[in-house]
């Protein structure tokens, strides 16, 4: 049973990686599933592609920066929805989870439209602030979780011994909280990473495209080059993919946190 | 806070001061602030934007003229937009059956008694790691009709004697589409199946054990109420993100053939790639009764807890 499963999972990897080895004419003279013709020429061109590492660079300038913002500013949210007490913070608890749970295809045609009045479409900075728009709802409700599991005492602790609320946040809160911290950061990243609507209609030029769009546009018409864009595709998703597994503890803590635990 | 704990006794002077103008009042909004702006600027002024434009003839360079409703009354009788809308209920109903089978039968059989559970656990994280327009692009070559797995496997064991284009032709394209993201989504359903079924207390199974309860009881009658209030926070969740799908259609299908496979982003998509800006935003908008019935359902949902 359990071989049956592990087929099922992980044959794509498997097929993308023997076919990126594979150059257009093995895959048309020889039709069969085994690793056969294997070379790293489709390698060789994915290195000289000018346009992809250009994408690969876009894509972690964007993703990177996005990220750290937005850890920061869900770590502020989520802090002072947890810990502190003012007025109306309920309400703007609910503004988050709202926002959180707004399919970004509900506001793809006016952030274009909006970028492009503003003039910052085809740009990074136009891309990273769009990107926000998901990513800080997205932490802040992970955060909460996070936040919320740390005994209540803890802040109040901190204080009557003499820290200010920044120093119990910096010194007691933020360590505990520090798998929830790497939890976002990872989910956030891959998020932004994977993210192929708002890159298409935001960031139209060549030299602004992020990886998922250079990989589509490798496709000329119905054509697609397989052996290059499998090549492509393994470079775009191994690293990110050993990222998702090396933190695969916390993402997983993370995802339950924020959907089981609520 | 020692003067909330006063709080019967308090002055109308002393009220006011704890309330907005209080100090940790100030320091959380200072603190909500970033997050703030962000949705401000770039959640609720476009989503404001966005209904104001789906009110108006906005095509591209042209002054947008208010025209009411004649939109959404244009959408309803485009029998594009029509297909686009029952290839969504479609597509997002066998995808959510899909996992849900998927994600609990793999989630039952972690559960076992099982030697590296894991490594186990890590193996069925692989599609949900694997970046999902990597993960389609994949999906589209395994069903090419020329290099596909699919085929050369289905031949091989003589299945079929020609190629299929499981993505060219009407029958196999929605079909084919699903099955991929299935693929793509299970794992988060079975993760936190598992989990659930992992926190019921097994003290519960041993006293059924001992009534003697069969598996099928014990599973009905114990694990699946364990685990009720996990599958429908996850089951919303998730379907909020299966009607979002745009990459996994555009990426394999792009919506054909012949529109068989256009769900609503894909439709709107098309529209804004046309400069018809005002009726797609129109039919953006049409996503939001759904999404505000689930997210009125997760909104209560997280208040009882």
């Amino acid at each position: 049973m359990l071989v049956i499963v592990a087929i099922f999972v992980l044959f794509p990897v498997y097929y993308m990686i023997t076919l990126s080895l594979r150059s257009q004419s093995s895959l048309w003279s020889k039709a069969t599933l085994l690793p056969v013709d294997s070379n790293l020429e489709n390698y060789r061109a994915a290195f000289a592609n000018t346009d992809f590492k250009r994408a690969l660079l876009n894509s972690v300038i964007v993703c990177g920066t996005a990220t750290a913002i937005a850890v920061l500013f869900s770590v502020m949210a989520a802090y002072s929805l947890t810990i502190l007490k003012f007025k109306g913070r309920d309400t703007l608890g609910r503004i988050i989870i709202i926002a959180f749970l707004t399919p970004g295809a509900l506001l793809f045609i006016p952030l274009a439209v909006i970028m492009a009045n503003i003039g910052l479409s085809n740009s990074l900075q136009g891309l990273i602030l769009v990107y926000l728009s998901f990513m800080v709802p997205l932490g802040t409700y992970l955060l909460i979780g996070f936040f919320r599991s740390l005994p209540a005492e803890l802040e109040e602790a901190a204080r009557i011994d003499g820290a200010s609320r920044m120093q119990a946040l910096w010194m007691v809160l933020l360590p505990l909280v520090a798998p929830g911290l790497v939890s976002v950061a990872i989910i956030t990243f891959t998020g932004a990473y994977n993210e192929l609507l708002y890159s298409l209609v935001i960031n139209i030029s060549p030299e602004m495209r992020t990886v998922p769009v250079a990989i589509l546009n490798l496709s000329v018409a119905d054509e697609v080059p397989w052996g290059r864009t499998m090549a492509f595709s393994s470079i775009a998703a191994l690293p990110v993919m050993a990222l998702y597994f090396a933190g695969q503890r916390f993402v997983v803590e993370g995802l339950q946190t924020g959907s089981v635990k609520g | 806070m020692a003067t909330k704990s006063l709080a019967p006794a308090k002055s109308k002077a002393a009220k006011k001061r704890d309330g907005i103008f209080a100090p940790t009042s100030l320091f959380g909004y200072f603190m909500m602030l970033p997050a703030m702006s962000v949705l401000f600027f770039f959640f609720a002024y476009p989503l404001s934007f966005e209904v104001w434009t789906s009110l108006t003839d906005k095509t591209l360079g042209n002054d947008a003229k208010f025209i009411g409703l004649d939109n959404y009354a244009s959408l309803l009788t485009d029998p594009d937009f029509t297909t686009a809308a029952r290839n969504s209920v479609v597509y997002v109903t066998f995808v959510q059956a899909g996992k849900f089978i998927l994600g609990l039968g793999i989630a039952i059989l972690l559960h076992q008694k099982l030697v590296a559970r894991g490594f186990w656990r890590a193996v069925v994280l692989v599609p949900y790691a694997m970046p999902g327009f990597v993960a389609f692009m994949v999906w589209k070559l395994i069903y090419n009709p020329d290099v596909g797995a699919l085929n050369i496997f289905l031949m091989q064991i003589g299945l079929i004697d020609s190629p299929i284009a499981f993505l060219g032709e009407r029958t196999w394209a929605m079909p084919s589409v699903i099955f991929a993201t299935i693929w793509r989504g299970f794992p988060f359903w079975a993760i936190m199946f598992l989990a659930a079924l992992q926190a019921v207390p097994k003290e519960l199974y041993e006293a059924a054990a001992v009534d003697g309860a069969n598996a099928w009881h014990r599973f009905k009658n114990i694990s699946l109420p364990g685990i009720r209030p996990v599958i429908l926070i996850v089951f919303m969740l998730s379907t909020i993100n299966t009607i979002n799908s745009f990459e996994a259609i555009w990426l394999t299908t792009a919506g054909g053939p012949s529109d068989a496979t256009v769900i609503l982003p894909v439709f709107a998509y098309k529209g804004l790639a046309a400069f018809q800006i005002g009726e797609s935003a129109a039919a953006a908008l049409s996503l939001v009764p759904v999404a505000m019935i689930f997210t009125i359902f997760i909104l209560n949902r997280l208040k009882k807890d």
